[in-house]
């Protein structure tokens, strides 16, 4: 069952470890800072909280690491109507917390299933392609089945009420587009009449109230007002940082908590404050490595399944991750979007931490055959 | 990127390329972007960071407006003044207080304990004085220039028109209690937020509400705006359009107000529109003025609220239940048709008292009423005929009877704290005593004594249901609710509950009867008369200790606690109801004096209000 040869772990990508160590090191350590205010003297209970789910997630990266990947390719159905139920339990169990309903809760523990779901989702579209052979799709009604894979999870994040999670969702599996044979002509084609016509309709089809309806739809927790101050104090944090940053725990604008969700959605805020630009660089460098090495992992990767599943999971990493710092960076509305391996939150750094152990699987048995 | 080591498609390949190059570009552009804020606009930013010169200022949105039924305003929202103080920018703190004590007339220590309590984040401005008086106001305002920290902004402030009237079912607001913000239904509820904590006010919390707005602000270092960045106005919230007839209730209040020289009553009193179950009045006594409420109560007021004896919060017309005393024979009287038990001719002899087993049974009258059938026997009340005839149909024949209508169990109306009442079984005592039912205590049954409780609602419904021809209503509170701009949001229709089992000859009889209470010579509610208009009406007292205990002595002097609970159902015009009225005093010692004139009062607004001076319908009916 557990397969481990010796010649797997000559192979153990230490790159990938250790970009994604230092991602995880920045992360607490601001997470530290951003979560104690003024002089704390006990630990953050975020803090502690993050790193209960950093505990648990290890065992998950690790099972995730020794598990042959290929087997993933048969349990890839199984492992994706799992988490699909996981994640419809949701619509029964949960309570409706910050207008939607995705969070299950027992006593003071909360997870969030659509993580998990989107790994399943990854693992089952990725064995989809792999069998049909990418390069099989030739034509849009060739993305059918795939079309469905995706619309199940979908559906059911967005009965939730949990429009971003879902527009998130949809975003990972479309990671998987490009490496379809469908002409990049077409694609480009079909995406601009789509982006034109929805930008029209946004633009001149619909009253403020509208769109401000959809806003509030995709992201439950805004309040238009805050997420204008929010974005107004991110953009300060950040700048104040100059390039040198103000030093650790010395932000003001964080340890005034001038940034209400400062610990988890805007928490590259408090990095950009206090560690300036070049923390910002170091941290944006480390993250950009991580992707482009998931890459290099997808392009070594002997099989097809393989290198699409890595291809799935780097999408997984990145979408979260440019969305957030888009929205940090005032260049993307404020949307409650995590930043991957940094952000406070439990279930997905579980998820992050399981991609990343999948990943790494896929690296170390490159040579294996 | 290296190139394939593995057996990828070239094909793949190439994707894999062009992906990685989406990904550089991505980051590339963040890179732009952190240089352009850090180090071209960074000392900028700095600067600002340093002065925390943004704030968000909130826009609270005005309440709703809550309407009569015909639209005339009951509760609304009017702005109000408020000096407030920003921590940050106070920097002479102790010349400040005592030169705000001077202008607004108040102790310096006083108004600084009030930021002290506050906490919060030093740049938000903390509420002072949350409703300044005009004149203070202009005086603030004079010497707001020489006052760093100090600015005055004005807020919606609830405002209920009417003083205490009908205050129970209006309810107050106040403060979101950090109980309920643990709550699920107050997710989007801040400490400080302002929440409809009873009545109406707390049922269509989520309509009245409307949702903040806000404005984030450049401010200088004292305090003051010098640049709006952006706003969201507020969106006020909607009206509630009672199904309360202003006029009605106005009648009611004043009729509980004590004539001179003597305690003031307490008590309850529910009007309701037969056919459709509206609320047309509704007073519960004693009150108080839910301005006190707003903005927070004062420890004292409060403290002497909920300590009163009396429980003047407690809403008396929902909220408890007390005996029935003899209004119960109207249901008793039907049931016994209904049942058989007796027929129109039936005849009871009342010497003035009733023997079952080794105990007598006194009638209220002590001479005794003679013969008497069901009609004369609710006209005057004789306890004799219920308890001869009561007895032989049993209590749980009565209990069934009186469950459809409605009773022992909460009329529905919705607001919090409904009281169910109670309809004794013998499988009720069993359960809660132990015991079982001896036949005995069907005898005070008979006449409301004994276990049964009724609130002045479930009074009005049951009333409401012998008019209307046995239909059992929800009470209707809500005609309408709309936007604060007058588009209908939500209709509310009458609701029928049940039907009770009751021929059309049969209700007739027991109207019959109660006409007969208040219309005929020797009837016990003559005092509910109303020229011009036919009354339907009970008279009902209900002991409330051992007859002994106040054995001989005169009303006056026995203790008020002690003094007898007073009654009043009446329906109108009798020939064909479309009122009823239950009047409830609490230790108002007789149904037919204390009870039956508040019922009056109403039923004549009411016929005022249907155009009748002394009209033709009634010189139609000597």
């Amino acid at each position: 069952m557990i397969s481990i040869d010796r010649r797997s772990f000559q192979n153990f990508d230490w790159m990938l470890l250790s970009l994604a160590s230092i991602v995880l090191a920045m992360g607490f350590a601001t997470l530290y800072s951003a979560a104690s205010p003024g002089a704390a003297t006990a630990l953050p209970s975020e803090f502690k909280r993050q790193l209960v789910a950093l505990g648990v997630g290890g065992v998950a990266f690790a099972v995730a690491l020794v598990v042959d990947y290929r087997r993933l390719e048969r349990w890839g159905p199984a492992v994706y109507v799992l988490s699909l139920l996981l994640l419809a339990s949701t619509l029964a169990l949960a309570p409706i917390t910050r207008g939607n309903r995705s969070w299950l809760v027992y006593g003071s523990l909360s997870f969030q299933p659509a993580e998990i779901a989107k790994l399943g989702l990854v693992i089952m579209l990725a064995r989809h392609f792999a069998s049909r052979g990418p390069l099989e799709l030739r034509r849009i009604r060739d993305l059918i089945p795939a079309g469905l894979i995706t619309a199940l999870p979908v559906v059911i994040i967005i009965l939730q009420r949990d429009l971003g999670v879902a527009v998130l969702t949809l975003l990972v599996a479309a990671s998987f587009l490009p490496f379809a044979r469908i002409p990049l002509r077409a694609w480009m084609g079909l995406s601009l009449v789509g982006v034109a016509a929805g930008a029209a309709v946004w633009r001149f089809g619909l009253r403020d109230y509208q769109r401000s309806r959809i806003l509030d739809f995709i992201d439950p927790s805004r309040d238009p007002l805050s997420s204008g101050y929010q974005a107004i104090q991110s953009k300060i944090a950040i700048g104040s940082g100059g390039i040198f940053g103000k030093g650790y725990l010395e932000g003001t604008q964080t340890q005034l908590q001038f940034l209400p969700t400062q610990h988890s959605d805007f928490i590259f805020a408090v990095v950009g404050e206090e560690w300036g630009f070049l923390g910002c660089t170091l941290l944006l460098g480390c993250y950009l490595a991580l992707l482009l090495w998931g890459l290099v992992v997808a392009s070594n990767s002997k099989d097809t399944f393989g290198t699409l599943l890595a291809v799935g999971l780097v999408g997984m990493l990145f979408w979260p991750a440019a969305i957030n710092v888009a929205m940090v960076l005032g260049l993307a509305p404020v949307i409650g979007v995590p930043l991957p391996l940094v952000s406070y939150g439990g279930s997905h750094l579980l998820a992050s931490l399981i991609a990343l152990g999948l990943l790494m699987n896929v690296s170390m048995r490159r040579y294996v055959f | 990127m290296q190139s394939s080591l593995g057996g990828s498609e070239p094909r793949l390949e190439g994707r894999l390329r062009l992906a990685g190059g989406f990904v550089l570009l991505v980051f590339a552009i963040f890179g732009l972007r952190l240089f352009q804020l850090q180090v071209v606009e960074g000392d900028e930013l700095r600067r600002r960071s340093e002065e925390n010169s943004i704030r968000t200022l909130r826009l609270q949105a005005p309440r709703g407006e809550i309407l009569d039924r015909e639209g005339r305003v009951l509760a609304t929202t009017r702005p109000a003044w408020e000096l407030q103080v920003v921590p940050s920018a106070l920097d002479q703190p102790e010349r400040t207080w005592a030169v705000l004590g001077e202008l607004v007339a108040e102790e310096p220590t006083v108004l600084s304990a009030r930021l002290d309590g506050a906490g919060g984040v030093r740049h938000r401005p903390v509420s002072i004085v949350d409703d300044l008086d005009f004149d203070s106001l202009s005086r603030v305002e004079t010497h707001r220039h020489a006052l760093p920290g100090v600015v005055t902004d004005v807020q919606p402030r609830r405002h209920y028109l009417e003083g205490s009237l009908a205050a129970h079912l209006l309810g107050t607001i106040g403060e979101v209690r950090p109980a309920q913000l643990a709550q699920e239904r107050f997710g989007d509820y801040a400490p400080g937020d302002v929440v409809g904590q009873t009545g109406l006010e707390s049922l269509l919390e989520s309509h009245l509400r409307g949702s903040d707005g806000g404005r984030n602000v450049v401010v200088d270092v004292a305090g003051r705006v010098v640049e709006v960045l952006d706003e969201v106005q507020p969106v006020p919230g909607g009206r509630a359009v009672l199904t309360l007839d202003l006029d009605l209730q106005r009648a009611a209040e004043a009729a509980f107000e004590p004539a001179e020289g003597q305690d003031p009553p307490m008590g309850a009193l529910v009007a309701l529109d037969v056919h459709s179950g509206d609320v047309l009045a509704l007073v519960s006594r004693p009150a108080y003025d839910p301005n006190r409420f707003v903005g927070g109560i004062d420890a004292e007021s409060w403290k002497a609220l909920t300590e009163d004896e009396w429980k003047p919060l407690q809403n008396r017309a929902i909220q408890t239940h007390y005996p029935p005393g003899s209004t119960h024979k109207a249901i008793v009287g039907l049931a016994l048709l209904e049942a058989g038990t007796v027929t129109p001719e039936t005849t009871a002899y009342c010497p003035g008292f009733f023997r079952h087993g080794r105990r007598t049974y006194r009638c209220w009258k002590r001479s005794g009423h003679g013969t008497v059938d069901l009609h004369d026997a609710l006209k005057e009340s004789c306890d004799v005929y219920f308890y001869t005839y009561g007895v032989q149909l049993g209590i749980d024949r009565i209990a069934e009877f009186a469950r459809s209508f409605g009773l022992g169990r909460p009329t529905g109306m919705a607001l919090p704290g409904e009281a169910p009442g109670l309809v004794p079984t013998s499988d009720w005592k069993a359960r809660r005593f132990g015991e079982p039912w001896y036949p005995g205590e069907t005898v005070s049954a008979s006449i409301g004594q004994g276990y049964n409780l009724y609130t002045t609602a479930q009074l009005a419904v049951s009333y409401a249901a012998l008019g209307n021809g046995g239909k059992v209503m929800k009470p209707r509170l809500l005609i309408r609710l709309e936007s604060h701009d007058g588009e209908l949001l939500e209709q509310r229709s009458p609701e029928l509950l049940s039907r009770i089992q009751g021929s059309p000859e049969n209700l007739q009889r027991v109207l019959s009867g109660l006409t007969a209470v208040v219309e005929e010579q020797g009837g016990t509610g003559g005092r509910a008369r109303v020229p011009g208009l036919r009354v339907a009406g009970k008279t009902g007292t209900a002991q409330v200790v051992r007859l002994t205990t106040v054995e001989g002595l005169e009303d006056e002097e026995i203790p008020i606690r002690f003094r007898d609970h007073a009654w009043f159902g009446a329906l109108a015009p009798a020939e064909a109801p479309r009122i009823v009225v239950a009047a409830f005093v609490e230790h108002g010692l007789h149904g037919s004096s204390a009870a039956a004139p508040i019922a009056r009062a109403v039923l004549a607004v009411w016929h005022e209000k249907q155009g009748g001076g002394t009209g033709q319908v009634a010189g139609a009916k000597p």
